[in-house]
């Protein structure tokens, strides 16, 4: 972090975060004490480290879209609690990256999310992410609901991407 | 609009009954939230109806909730707004029936409590109600009347299990049948209840309900044994454990293995997510294939634990069909004194 001063500093991507996540205002607030890396679970096995992703937004540095490392974390809130500041919310500012790495086309593909895909399928055939739930199904007029809920949304991709494998497999064999 | 936590005030139910705070729930009628995990855990839930059932309260579960969806949002899958939409359609329907919902699981509580925090946001307020008009366009309108709806003053309240019970110790003592013996407990409260962050602001609140299960244990007459990584992840990570599996077995197994290391008997939990990823065997293999070292320490949610200390059968508490290692001897242990 020595390598850089305060004139590389560049609002463009906080701004743009900002618009998108209100929330993500916060960051500003980062006084880079690195609890939020000492306590982080992602940090001690993996190359993860919430103040550098937090300086890379304020300076503008959009490469933090491309690097693997926004996907480990382990979005288990740690770091909210032990941040001396009231209202950084770092897995929020983690999922909203991961959202915009998304739209960029940087973020998992297909493959990455192959485990998505079966829990996707019970979500919007079930209403639960396991094979059947403990007790009573849910009513087909509930599950209708959640898929109207759920309209455009990329677990609707994950699950029509399943479909589509499944039926090429089938022509193939 | 108030968009206050929906989370129960413990606080001023202790003021209101210092004496019994069990009387407040009298009368009050009360549902489960269905934790999809509970599927492989059944005694999580049989356990905590069951205890209902003697304290003489009213509880069932709602038909028509849906899983939280937490799983979904943590993985971009669905946007905020859908989120929220899917948890207060949620809320929606079990304010329908009850006065107060229970949770056996952190994940779930979390999602709600997360869900309706978003709605401070005024444009995702705003797009959820987009959704959930969308819905009610659908649906046969006489149902019910306002479906769905953001809520605006819900006579709902939302209390974790852990919450519930350390609320109402005494009398969950007096329906045991057994004690713990002096066995000693590691304790895992898991992420999402160690951390969240509405309980930071006052000390007594941020420090208060991290202590509850150490209480309980001690109540019941264990020995609740401190161990490094206490606070630790249990390794699921929202998925992590899908998708880079040797990082995330790692955490587990210092987990597992930090117990272990000081004598304790068995793991326990609030959480049946921690405890799928704290007990499943394809896990605990892969930490000996990986890490060298084939750790047995057993885990128990505390609704099951209680159940097996009020002396419920085997195959409703525990499930035999559950292969946690050495559980059955812990089960044996207990039930033979």
């Amino acid at each position: 972090m020595a390598d850089h001063t305060e004139l590389d500093w560049n609002w463009a991507f906080y701004k743009e975060l900002v618009e998108d996540v209100d929330e993500n205002r916060n960051i500003i607030q980062c006084i880079s004490c690195g609890k939020c890396v000492g306590d982080c679970p992602a940090a001690k096995v993996s190359t993860f480290n919430s103040r550098k992703i937090i300086q890379k937004v304020l300076r503008g540095d959009k490469s933090v879209l491309k690097d693997s490392d926004i996907w480990h974390c382990y979005l288990c809130e740690r770091c909210k609690r032990v941040c001396p500041k009231e209202n950084i919310n770092i897995p929020l500012l983690i999922i909203n990256l991961r959202n915009e790495s998304f739209k960029r086309g940087y973020g998992p593909r297909y493959n990455d999310l192959r485990k998505y895909v079966e829990m996707s399928e019970r979500y919007l055939t079930k209403g639960t992410v396991l094979e059947e739930p403990l007790g009573e199904n849910l009513p087909q007029e509930r599950i209708d609901e959640l898929n109207t809920i759920c309209d455009f949304a990329r677990i609707k991709y994950v699950f029509k991407a399943s479909k589509e494998k499944q039926k090429s497999k089938r022509k193939k064999s | 609009m108030n968009f206050n936590n929906l989370a129960l005030d413990l606080h001023e139910i202790e003021k209101e009954y210092p004496e019994n705070p069990l009387d407040y729930f009298k009368e009050k009628k009360i549902c489960l939230f269905k934790a999809c995990l509970e599927k492989y855990f059944p005694g999580v839930r049989w356990g905590f109806q069951d205890l209902l059932e003697e304290l003489q309260l009213e509880s069932s579960t709602c038909l028509n909730q849906s899983c939280c969806s937490g799983t979904f949002f943590q993985r971009n899958l669905i946007t905020r707004a859908q989120f929220s939409a899917i948890n207060e359609r949620n809320l929606n329907e079990m304010n329908q029936q009850a006065d107060i919902a229970f949770f056996s699981c952190n994940g779930c509580y979390n999602s709600l409590l997360r869900g309706r925090d978003f709605l401070k946001n005024p444009e995702v307020r705003v797009k959820t109600q987009e959704i959930l008009n969308s819905i009610s366009k659908k649906v046969d309108g006489e149902r019910y009347p306002g479906i769905y709806n953001i809520l605006e003053n819900p006579k709902l309240k939302l209390v974790h299990d852990l919450d519930f019970l350390y609320l109402i110790r005494n009398d969950v003592l007096n329906t045991l049948k057994f004690d713990l013996g002096n066995l000693k407990v590691a304790i895992h409260y898991g992420c999402h209840y160690l951390n969240l962050s509405r309980d930071k602001k006052t000390l007594d609140s941020y420090f208060g309900s991290k202590t509850k299960l150490e209480g309980l244990i001690e109540l019941f007459g264990g020995i609740p044994v401190d161990y490094q990584e206490r606070e630790s992840c249990c390794g699921w990570g929202a998925s992590q454990l899908l998708i880079n599996p040797r990082e995330a077995l790692k955490i587990t197994y210092n987990k597992l293995k930090s117990a272990e290391n000081v004598g304790a008997d068995f793991l326990l939990m609030p959480c049946p997510t921690c405890l799928y990823t704290l007990s499943k065997p394809e896990y605990r293999d892969n930490i000996e294939k990986w890490f060298g070292e084939k750790l047995e320490i057993p885990t128990i949610h505390l609704n099951e634990l209680i159940a097996i200390l009020r002396g419920c059968e085997e195959e409703r508490c525990i499930s035999l069909t559950r292969k946690t290692p050495r559980l059955e001897e812990i089960f044996e242990i207990i039930t033979q004194q």
